[in-house]
């Protein structure tokens, strides 16, 4: 389990991080959320040891992260980056090395993934005469090809074509199902919400909302009662709630009141094609939290 | 370790097959042999055909006459180039062009002599007695003064490689994934070593062209002894020059985000290289000055200066010992410092990082 204790970060006289913490568990996806400059990546690059936080601790199956324990993670930082002159197949092995593999494990293994990410054709060319949905495909081959034990992605999917999210959402489930924590972060709220089991929102350095994506949808953010009726005249829910048109059907979103009586009156206005409590989505809790 | 030896191991791999790093090690072994056959081409000649008309002089040192029956004859053999110069009736020399120094100078004391014989008179020549060492002083300056260039030129060709390296990881931002991999020391010592190997290489590849030219040329004769010596120095300061400049290199450069700013972020480094090579030229030419002999002991001047200095004359074997002992410490001194620097610069990408605020 990787836990994110209390995290403390100034640059300056910034507050980038005050007090971030969560918990990822083993074969689970964890999708972190938050506006630009929420403190997404600077979580990331502490958890990665790439900065230093002023408190706070990053822990592995409960034992302090150390470097010998970070070589095991696999990172995608939100600045790609890769030697632009080397080859594939070269680039992706030599990582693989320097993440402690012996040549001929690294070597394998960067033959695989990259047959695996449908770049076996390009394995001997400069990474950058390669597209930039390519060079991403490169920079995830990077971070997998030691078969890490953690994979924190910073943004992974954006500037994706379709496919290619879903060729990306593919392999990260297949990581995940072997045991792997795996922590990205996205602004794809839809995405997140498919993908992750848990999810972690984060505005203003602080985290504002966490954990499993269903219990957020209960328990964050408004249910509504929401009414479909037809045939209404116009004006008979004023007061109750937000009314839409839409023909000669009327939808109504109330927030509280009591639900026995509206459905009554609604009855009495017309016809109730629809009556039901609805959850919020992923995208309106996030809204809702760092409004 | 590991770590440190695989980047290492990139470095050169990838260095090694840019045309920039072939050609730069073509053109040094190309200048150096070329400058091994200068003096051969600068010395003149040493041996001199003359064309003699009349009573034939002296005998002269390299100079073989040659009796033609009259002026016009003679004339004829030096503007057709059979002769360097014709001597008419010993009272008049003839040459196409000017007339060869060294060939006038002989001609007219064999004149002298000839006259003095005749006159009975018996001169004896002076002797001369030089000490053991005098006799390759101009060699020693010559070797001295090509040392200074080769050890400038690599010095800080080989310290902007370290310089443009780690900017450009830090500028395509790869060195926050390499920094997942391995630590800051291990990436840096990586860098600094492996194009310090390659450096090496093209020292090797100048000395060894150097010496294999000079002996082609006939030059190596002239060699004083104790060449393997000065090799050997020359080997040794250029490892301690190469490791204090190029972690200034890194350091420096690891403040930067572009490659365009490496130049101007350098700035400090190449001003003390430019000065440090300014110093070294002056130690060739007079390493027994007390510039020279106080700069050859203090870093990082010590480094191209002392084995300018060893090359150009005998440096008394404390002084390179004291030397080499201060410039060891130095570099450690740069090491630390330079690693600190980069620690804490490297992964802060964007506006140019002030030196002052990572040093604290």
């Amino acid at each position: 389990m990787l836990e994110v204790q209390d995290l403390r970060k100034r640059f300056g006289d910034k507050v980038a991080l005050d007090g971030v913490g969560f918990a990822v568990r083993p074969g689970e996806m964890f999708g972190f959320v938050g506006a630009n400059g929420a403190g997404k990546t600077t979580t990331m690059r502490i958890v990665m040891g790439v900065l230093d936080a002023d408190s706070g601790e990053v822990r592995l199956d409960g034992t302090p992260l150390t470097y010998d324990a970070r070589r095991r993670f696999g990172y995608m930082p939100e600045e790609r980056g890769l030697y632009q002159k080397m080859k594939v197949a070269e680039q992706v092995e030599y990582f693989g090395r320097l993440h402690g593999l012996g040549r001929a494990a690294a070597r394998d293994a960067a033959g695989e993934l990259l047959e695996r990410l449908g770049l076996a054709a390009r394995r001997d060319d400069a990474v950058e005469v390669l597209s930039l949905g390519n060079q991403q495909r490169v920079q995830l081959a990077v971070a997998l090809v030691h078969s890490p034990a953690v994979l924190v992605l910073d943004e992974p999917f954006s500037g994706l074509d379709p496919i290619a999210v879903d060729a990306l959402a593919e392999v990260l489930k297949d990581r995940c199902s072997s045991g792997v924590p795996v922590v990205f972060s996205s602004h794809q709220l839809e995405l997140v919400e498919r993908l992750c089991d848990s999810v972690g929102i984060i505005a203003g350095g602080r985290m504002v909302a966490s954990g499993a994506v269903d219990e957020l949808r209960d328990t964050e953010g408004r249910t509504l009662l929401k009414l479909v009726v037809r045939g209404a005249s116009p004006g008979w829910a004023d007061g109750l709630g937000e009314v839409t048109t839409d023909g000669d059907r009327q939808v109504l979103l109330v927030e509280s009141g009591d639900d026995q009586e509206i459905l009554r009156s609604a009855m009495r206005a017309g016809e109730v094609e629809h009556f039901g409590r609805q959850r919020p989505t992923l995208a309106e809790i996030f809204r809702e939290a760092v409004a | 370790m590991n770590g440190l030896w695989l980047v290492a191991d990139r470095e050169i791999r990838t260095r090694i097959r840019t045309r920039g790093f072939l050609i730069s090690l073509g053109l040094s072994a190309l200048l150096v042999v070329a400058l091994a056959f200068v003096p051969k081409l600068l010395g003149g000649k040493d041996a001199y055909e003359v064309a003699v008309v009349g009573a034939v002089p002296v005998a002269a040192q390299d100079v073989t006459y040659t009796k033609y029956p009259d002026e016009a004859a003679a004339r004829k053999a030096v503007s057709g180039g059979k002769a360097d110069a014709a001597l008419i009736d010993d009272q008049k020399v003839v040459s196409e062009g000017e007339l060869d120094q060294r060939l006038g100078l002989l001609l007219e004391s064999a004149h002298r002599e000839g006259k003095i014989k005749a006159s009975g008179l018996v001169i004896t020549p002076l002797q001369v007695e030089t000490g053991a060492t005098a006799q390759y002083q101009s060699v020693r300056t010559g070797i001295a003064t090509l040392l200074v260039m080769v050890l400038f030129f690599l010095l800080i060709y080989s310290s902007m490689y370290v310089a443009m390296g780690v900017v450009e990881e830090k500028g395509s931002r790869i060195v926050e994934i390499l920094l997942a991999a391995v630590r800051p020391w291990q990436l840096l010592g990586g860098k600094i070593v492996g194009l310090g190997l390659l450096g090496l290489l093209n020292l090797a590849v100048v000395i060894g062209g150097g010496l294999i030219a000079a002996s082609a040329t006939g030059l190596a004769a002239d060699f004083p002894p104790g060449m393997g010596g000065i090799v050997i120095s020359t080997v040794v300061w250029f490892v301690l020059g190469y490791a204090f400049f190029s972690a200034l290199a890194a350091a420096f450069g690891s403040l930067v985000s572009r490659q365009e700013e490496v130049n101007s972020v350098l700035t400090p480094m190449t001003m003390l290289m430019t000065l440090t090579y300014l110093v070294a030229y002056f130690a060739a030419v007079e390493p027994e000055g007390t510039l020279a002999r106080i700069l050859s002991v203090v870093p990082p001047f010590s480094s191209m200066v002392m084995p300018v200095r060893t090359a150009a004359a005998d440096v008394p074997i404390v002084e390179i010992v004291l030397s080499a002992g201060l410039m060891v410490v130095a570099v450690v001194a740069v090491l630390f410092a330079g690693a600190r620097v980069y620690n804490r610069a490297v992964v802060r990408t964007g506006a140019r990082v002030k030196l002052a605020e990572v040093l604290r």
